[in-house]
């Protein structure tokens, strides 16, 4: 697997949040070569990774297949498009952005950005109810490709930094789907210590709301949500943040399961794996909040890679540390 | 016009590192007219008309665009930068950037939404908090790729919006550039003089000196003009409108345009059933400022596009708009001639 490639075809996918769809489908596809029986269950992607057995632990991973955007609420006489939010997006950088709506076809759309004469130099921050999306098309045009309740994505091309790092769009969490991708690919043909399912789930940005049902589905005795987290840039806490290119952030909260963070970090130490540590103190705010309180409760643990501007169109990432999740994640998982 | 616009809007270019923007332009006209780069890079072309006249005309565009430039690089590599020309903070964060002439990929971020308060949500941020990170770990490695004083372009596509609107970065002003290369090429009817303007956008200065050697009777200036047709604006505050045709506007932010101009323009445009529009509020500004006021004064008046959020990475305009433009100038550079 051409790791950099899957993450650039995944992060430039397209999967708002409810309407994940397109990325689902690429992500299914990416999984079937792994998991033949792979298959899409009310909108998650789930599949079965070798044989199982009874004798074996169930182990989920799980990665969010979605992202944020915005939802189109009504379409003006004029022809611009009013818009709600999916998810938390920074209202400060949107003027100008390039957009995608997700019509009957993709379309493509600039959001307004009142011109510098008409502000007198005032940095207020428009609220939702006051964005536009501008399409270039009037009303009539536009009603016959866009309806309310279409998704719509920032439109952004990944580009590689220095460093093995990269940038783009939704990164947050297709980063952590090719992860999750790569530890299978590293896993082939191997015996494996648990029973592994394979999630990527719906709607985290909104809530973990497809890991809630996918938990129920899979019933698991142990998850691993894979995710992103802080990376520390300027202006961020250095006490919260991981650091770029210094490995998978393992997760120890009161809510997840010491026993797995110590036996991931173990591992880590044994095969020589860069890893650094995330210390929370309640709820994860990922789809292990929702593993470990499904049916009759599930050990859970987070493994974040660190992410720069998350929930920006120029979030950043250090490959680096999606090859080290990888890693890690393939090694618990043959039980070394 | 349209794949001639597509490539000037994609060289890098800002004020006062226009070549490429140059030598791109005179791979166009060479031989369609005679032509020299000043002390300054304004590229002042003369192009001998099918006819001469007693008055001489100069049309004129500019070829910068708004950008930044590398004025410190930190010791954990991030590139501090100033901005050239004046863009909106707002516009500048959450975007990809190419920096220096190997084009050196970088982003500007901000601290996650997730971790601002809740009055750093409702404001701006200001640009000199912003920088740029191109993925480097140190102000070493960072050297090995950035210099102090490289040019920061915005990284953005050109792509077609809607019926006939294009959104690219650098519309302002290379949608006047393609207009005067398609003058040049068609060969005008009297002599005219062609200029494509540098440093527009940090206060017309290039078109002050080359203003100065042609030293006109007439000036046409060709801009993108800000529009602001947009959603919640009311129509009094729009300053002109997007398919309304070309923008002659009676009184901006720099200029009090020719009168006999301004009727001419709006003549012309009745007459040859061009579709024209005039501004609705004082705004902006363009080389006009400097030419009206060359020497012992230029006859001048500016026909200019009107484009949605100029100055961002994303200016909108309309290609009808586009057309409308290049045909009043066309009419209205004859019309000079025979005044």
């Amino acid at each position: 697997m051409d790791l950099k490639k899957t993450v650039f075809e995944l992060s430039e996918a397209y999967g708002a949040s409810g309407n994940e769809f397109p990325a689902a489908e690429l992500a299914l596809d990416m999984l079937k070569k792994y998991c033949p029986d792979a298959e899409m269950v009310n909108g998650n992607v789930i599949g079965k990774f070798g044989v199982h057995s009874e004798s074996k632990l169930n182990l989920v991973l799980d990665a969010h297949i979605d992202q944020i955007g915005f939802v189109v609420t009504y379409i003006t006489d004029e022809g611009f498009i009013k818009i709600g939010n999916l998810g938390g997006i920074d209202r400060r950088l949107l003027p100008a952005q390039q957009v995608v709506i997700h019509g009957k076809q993709d379309i493509k759309g600039v959001i307004c950005s009142i011109p510098p004469h008409l502000t007198k130099g005032d940095s207020k921050v428009l609220d939702f109810d006051e964005i536009a999306i501008d399409t270039g098309m009037k009303k009539s045009e536009l009603e016959k490709i866009v309806s309310l309740g279409d998704s719509i994505t920032f439109d952004v091309k990944c580009r590689s930094l220095l460093n093995d790092r990269i940038t783009g769009g939704a990164l947050d969490d297709r980063c952590g789907v090719a992860s999750v991708l790569y530890a299978l690919e590293l896993l082939n043909n191997c015996k494996t210590k648990y029973n592994v399912t394979v999630i990527f789930s719906t709607q985290e940005e909104l809530g973990e709301r497809g890991a809630k049902i996918g938990a129920f589905e899979i019933n698991p005795d142990i998850a691993i949500a894979v995710d992103v987290s802080f990376a520390y840039a300027q202006g961020e806490n250095e006490q919260k943040c991981g650091h770029l290119g210094k490995g998978a952030m393992i997760g120890i909260s009161p809510s997840l399961s010491r026993e797995i963070s110590d036996i991931l970090i173990n591992t880590a130490k044994s095969a020589d794996i860069p890893y650094q540590l995330e210390i929370m103190n309640g709820l994860t705010s990922t789809n292990a909040d929702q593993y470990s309180i499904s049916r009759d409760g599930a050990k859970a643990c987070t493994l974040s890679i660190p992410l720069r501007n998350m929930h920006t169109p120029v979030e950043v990432i250090s490959l680096a540390d999606v090859n080290y999740t990888a890693e890690l994640l393939a090694s618990y998982i043959k039980g070394d | 016009m349209k794949e001639l616009l597509k490539e000037l809007c994609l060289i890098n270019g800002i004020s006062g590192d226009e070549s490429a923007v140059r030598e791109n332009i005179i791979s166009k006209i060479n031989g369609y007219c005679d032509y020299r780069v000043d002390n300054l890079g304004n590229l002042i072309c003369f192009c001998k008309g099918k006819k001469s006249s007693d008055k001489k005309l100069m049309i004129c565009a500019h070829m910068d665009e708004v950008g930044f430039i590398v004025t410190y690089i930190k010791n954990d590599g991030t590139l501090c930068f100033g901005e050239v020309g004046g863009i909106d903070p707002s516009v500048i964060i959450g975007r990809q950037v190419t920096i220096g002439r190997n084009k050196i990929s970088g982003i500007i971020g901000s601290k996650a939404v997730h971790n601002l308060s809740k009055d750093e949500r409702k404001a701006s941020p200001k640009t000199d908090s912003l920088y740029i990170d191109i993925g480097a770990d140190s102000r070493e490695e960072a050297e090995k790729y950035v210099k102090l004083g490289d040019s920061v372009c915005f990284d953005s596509e050109y792509t077609e919006l809607g019926e006939n609107c294009i959104k690219s970065k650098a519309v302002d002003d290379r949608a006047g550039c393609t207009m005067m290369i398609e003058l040049i090429r068609e060969k005008p009817e009297y002599d005219t003089y062609f200029v494509f303007n540098v440093q527009e956008e940090i206060g017309l200065r290039g078109s002050r000196v080359s203003a100065f050697s042609v030293a006109p009777d007439f000036a046409i200036v060709l801009e993108a003009t800000t529009a602001a047709d947009i959603d919640g604006i009311s129509d009094e505050k729009k300053v002109c409108s997007l398919g309304k045709g070309a923008v002659v506007g009676f009184m901006d932010r720099s200029t009090v345009y020719d009168k006999g101009l301004y009727n001419l323009a709006f003549d012309t445009a009745e007459k040859y059933d061009i579709p024209c529009q005039t501004k609705t509020m004082i705004a902006g500004g363009n080389d006009s400022g400097a030419i009206h006021l060359s020497r012992g004064g230029v006859h001048t008046i500016a026909v200019s596009v009107p484009c949605r959020y100029l100055h961002s990475p994303s200016c909108v305009i309309n290609l009808d708009d586009l057309e409308s433009s290049f045909n009043l100038v066309k009419a209205l550079a004859k019309r000079v001639h025979e005044l």
